[in-house]
């Protein structure tokens, strides 16, 4: 069985009048939809006010003679004014709610010709978000210049996703997306891809809040950025963003760097700061480690979130700033509001979209892109474009699939492997033997538990470049110099303590300057090491 | 079931109807495929579903894919009945493209019948009532087929609201073979602008110039003013010979001068009156579905329109006839139907 199409439109106050035998001779739109060829109205719905009933009575009758198989019904809707958007919208949204649409059998139609351009609009707005499951109709005049007297209807769908051409538009524009959220890595994991899918889908529609988590290195960070940049390609954003690890804002101070404080707040503060969420202000901020927060930065995030507004330190009067929060954790944070350590409400406001990044071990698939990612980088930086030979490219990927690839810091530790072995290749080709080499590197990384400590000591002081040009030898020995060095009052203290068996047998005079001379080799000084 | 191929020939709507005419007289179903292929609107139009559904109601018949843009259709009739009928088709329609596709076979019928059509009565792709009632009817009604339409109210396109009335037959018996190869001689000229709505001077001026290019007597155009919705304008003339009676035809449209108009007619008099032939054009086409039916016969004409060839393949596919042309004097045709 074929639907009935149902037309819905306004009497036209101007162009569907005319009383005399000439008012055939004028195109009167309303006529001229129930007298298409190849369209048949079986029901019109017109809409008109009191004061055009008898209009509308003529116009039904001739509706009548031209078109027997369409039935019209009188709608009436009084319009204080029809150029007044929220009375027509209002009224058209009340028509559409106070009717049933069965669009099992019947399609619906607006005929937008008629009706004022506010009311164009009203329906245009209640056709796209469905409030009225129709379909618009535009009629155009005759051209009476050819003889032509058959008034040109064209139907108009705003659902885009039935035309091919939009659809493919808004494919290519999602893919593009998802692709620059990857940093246009050519990923292969179907489950991240999947949640990639997903995050650009909710980064474009939504400004709720995101909640990251996942392993160290994963790249929470990366991914953070990026769905501020792409927010900000479509201008859904215009501020900056602002990148918060909140592991280090332990103590006194990570209140005022949130939140900021007012001049004279406390001792020290001799000036007024304005604090990170609101530089945030219009943007995005990213709270890394959020499971980090103490409680009182815990409950005035949650306020910030919730009203837009925040007390800074010693201020009276609140602080406004609108920021699209992603929040990232490598805890979880489940566990963390059971033992007392998180706010179960905060939690709440976090966990609307929530997406675990998958560990690099995880997706195995993903290594060799990566690995093509990280060349290209090292290319970008150092302007020299490193490559594999064959067989190096297949032993490393043939490990770095492997189950002995642990990947402990993620991409952190495949970023740094890469550029070790391009440090280390021979004229920009990294061969079997720079790959075995580093295999072993890793490996030893990897294997026992200390490793992690010195790890994380290590990546608070270098970039993960200059690490990658510190042998893997003298890494464990630096990184057991730095954390002495951190639970020493002085240079000297710790140097006392470092060569205190030398010491003990007077072949070492100066330990402060030997000390001062081993972490000069790394670039490093005291300041340095204890600013972390 | 026969499949007929919609887009052969001429391929418009012409097609349908005669294969729905034919149908209904012989009882055969019939498919319709790729209706009007190649159109810039492709399938069924509103004119063409008014005539399946009359053909579905005069015969209790059951029609598939009738629908606006359908490009394909199957048709079972059932059984042709006698009886009064109302047509409602809006002004997109023509009433006698309806009254065309049911005449046939309620004329065929031992009772007589009576339709009303409401709609569109003078439109310019169909035949219009002046054509029907001076031309058509006298030729068929010697070959048995029965009708008297009346014309209560014009409706000219856009406005309609016209309404055409017919009564029709019931069918006589022993009707003779239709033979017309020779017109015979003049008897008479008899023209008319007629006109709704519409200032006079257009009427005048039409039928002023019809007057000088055929070169007519005073009166022999007349003038005349209808009732009608909206406006409306029609010239044709009626040229009576001993053995036959045709009528040409043109509307007033928008962007055509009225001596335009004349020129048109004048034309097709011309053509008719310079080949010799007993039939025009446009007669001719209408004339093979009933010659097919009424145990045949042969014409001149002048020559065949797409339509005719069009129409010659369905006829032939329904029915067991031979549909010859051939040659005649001054370039007319010789047509024949033969069983």
């Amino acid at each position: 069985m074929t639907k009935a199409n149902v037309v819905i439109g306004f009497l036209g106050t101007t162009l569907d009048v005319g009383k005399w035998d000439t008012r055939w001779e004028r195109w009167r739109p309303t006529i001229a939809v129930c007298q298409q060829d190849d369209f048949i109205v079986d029901r019109l719905e017109l809409i008109h006010d009191d004061r055009s009933a008898s209009l509308a009575r003529r116009l039904i009758q001739d509706i009548n003679q031209v078109s027997p198989e369409t039935k019209v019904a009188s709608v009436i809707i009084n319009l204080k004014d029809p150029w007044d958007f929220e009375e027509v919208y209002g009224a058209l949204h009340d028509f559409a709610r106070g009717r049933s649409f069965d669009t099992e059998s019947e399609n619906y139609f607006v005929n937008i010709t008629t009706g004022t351009h506010v009311a164009q609009i009203c329906w245009f707005l209640l056709a796209e978000t469905r409030h009225v499951p129709a379909k618009l109709l535009q009629l155009s005049p005759p051209k009476k210049a050819r003889g032509d007297l058959t008034s040109p209807m064209r139907i108009i769908d705003l659902d885009l996703s039935r035309y091919d051409r939009i659809a493919t538009r808004f494919r290519a524009e999602q893919r593009d997306a998802a692709s620059f959220l990857k940093s246009g890595i050519a990923t292969r994991n179907p489950a991240f891809n999947r949640m990639i899918d997903r995050i650009e889908q909710v980064a474009i529609n939504s400004k709720a809040p995101f909640l990251l988590m996942g392993p160290t290195g994963a790249g929470k960070s990366q991914l953070a950025r990026r769905i501020y940049e792409l927010k900000k390609t479509r201008h859904q954003i215009e501020g900056p963003f602002v990148d918060v690890n909140c592991a280090t804002l332990r103590g006194d101070t990570a209140m005022s760097s949130l939140f900021g404080h007012v001049k004279g707040a406390f001792t020290g503060a001799q000036a007024a700061r304005s604090g990170l969420l609101k530089s945030a202000d219009g943007g995005l901020l990213f709270l890394d480690e959020i499971g980090e927060l103490g409680p009182d930065e815990q409950a005035m995030i949650l306020r910030a979130i919730e009203e837009k507004r925040f007390l800074a330190v010693g201020a009276d009067k609140e602080t406004a700033s609108d920021f699209q929060l992603v929040a990232g954790t490598n805890r979880d944070l489940n566990e963390a509001v059971r033992s007392g350590h998180f706010r179960e409400d905060l939690l709440a406001r976090l966990n609307l979209w929530t997406f675990a990044l998958p560990a690099l071990r995880d997706r195995p698939e993903d290594i060799e892109p990566n690995i093509d990612f990280e060349l290209d980088r090292q290319a970008r930086d150092d302007g020299a474009k490193i490559t594999f030979n064959k067989e190096a490219r297949l032993r490393f990927t043939h490990f770095a699939t492997s189950p002995d690839a642990k990947w402990s810091a993620n991409f952190r530790d495949l970023s740094a492997s890469i550029t070790r072995m391009a440090t280390l290749a021979p004229k920009g080709r990294i061969d079997e033997a720079t790959v075995g080499e580093e295999i072993e590197r890793l490996k030893a990384l990897w294997s026992g538990g200390r490793r992690d400590a010195a790890t994380d000591i290590l990546n608070g002081v270098f970039s993960d470049e200059r690490l990658a040009r510190i042998d893997l030898f003298d890494q464990s020995q630096l990184a057991t110099v730095i954390a002495i060095c951190r639970d020493s009052a002085s240079l000297s203290a710790a140097g006392r303590r470092l060569f205190a068996a030398s010491r003990r047998e007077k072949t070492s005079g100066n330990d402060a300057d030997r000390l001062r001379k081993y972490l000069a080799r790394f670039d490093l000084d005291w300041a340095t090491v204890m600013a972390r | 079931m026969l499949t007929i191929d919609g887009s052969q020939g001429e391929g418009g709507g012409q097609i349908l109807r005669s294969a729905l005419t034919l149908s209904l007289l012989t009882g055969e179903p019939f498919r319709i495929e790729k209706i009007r292929a190649g159109r810039a609107k492709p399938g069924l139009l509103r004119q063409h579903l008014a005539a399946v559904k009359a053909a579905v109601q005069i015969s209790g018949g059951k029609a598939q894919g009738v629908e606006l843009g359908s490009t394909a259709l199957t048709f079972e009739p059932g059984e042709v009945r006698a009886g009064d009928y109302g047509f409602a088709i809006g002004s997109a329609g023509a009433a006698s493209l309806v009254f065309q596709t049911v005449f046939l076979p309620l004329a065929r019928q031992t009772a007589a019948s009576r339709l009303t059509i409401e709609g569109g009565t003078h439109n310019l792709a169909a035949p219009p009532f002046e054509f029907l009632e001076r031309a058509f009817l006298p030729a068929v009604r010697r070959m048995g087929f029965d009708a008297t339409l009346t014309l209560q109210r014009h409706g000219f396109y856009p406005a309609g609201g016209g309404k055409l009335m017919a009564e029709i037959g019931p069918v006589r018996t022993g009707p003779e073979k239709f033979v017309a190869e020779d017109r015979g001689t003049l008897l008479s000229r008899n023209g008319e602008a007629m006109f709704a709505n519409l200032g006079v001077d257009i009427a005048r001026r039409e039928a002023g110039r019809l007057q000088e290019l055929l070169a007519l007597a005073e009166g022999e155009v007349k003038i005349r003013e209808v009732e009608a919705s909206g406006p409306g304008n029609l010239l044709w003339i009626e040229i009576r010979h001993e053995h036959i009676t045709d009528v040409f035809t043109a509307h007033g449209e928008l962007n055509v001068t009225a001596e335009q108009v004349a020129g048109k007619v004048a034309k097709q008099v011309d053509k008719y009156i310079e080949s010799e032939a007993a039939i025009g054009a446009h007669l001719a086409d209408q004339l093979l579905l009933p010659l097919a039916l009424a145990g045949g016969g042969r014409f001149t004409t002048t020559r065949p329109t797409p339509h005719t060839h069009s129409n010659i393949a369905v006829i032939e596919k329904f029915l067991p006839v031979e549909i010859t042309i051939t040659d005649a004097r001054r370039g007319a045709r010789l047509i024949e139907v033969s069983l």
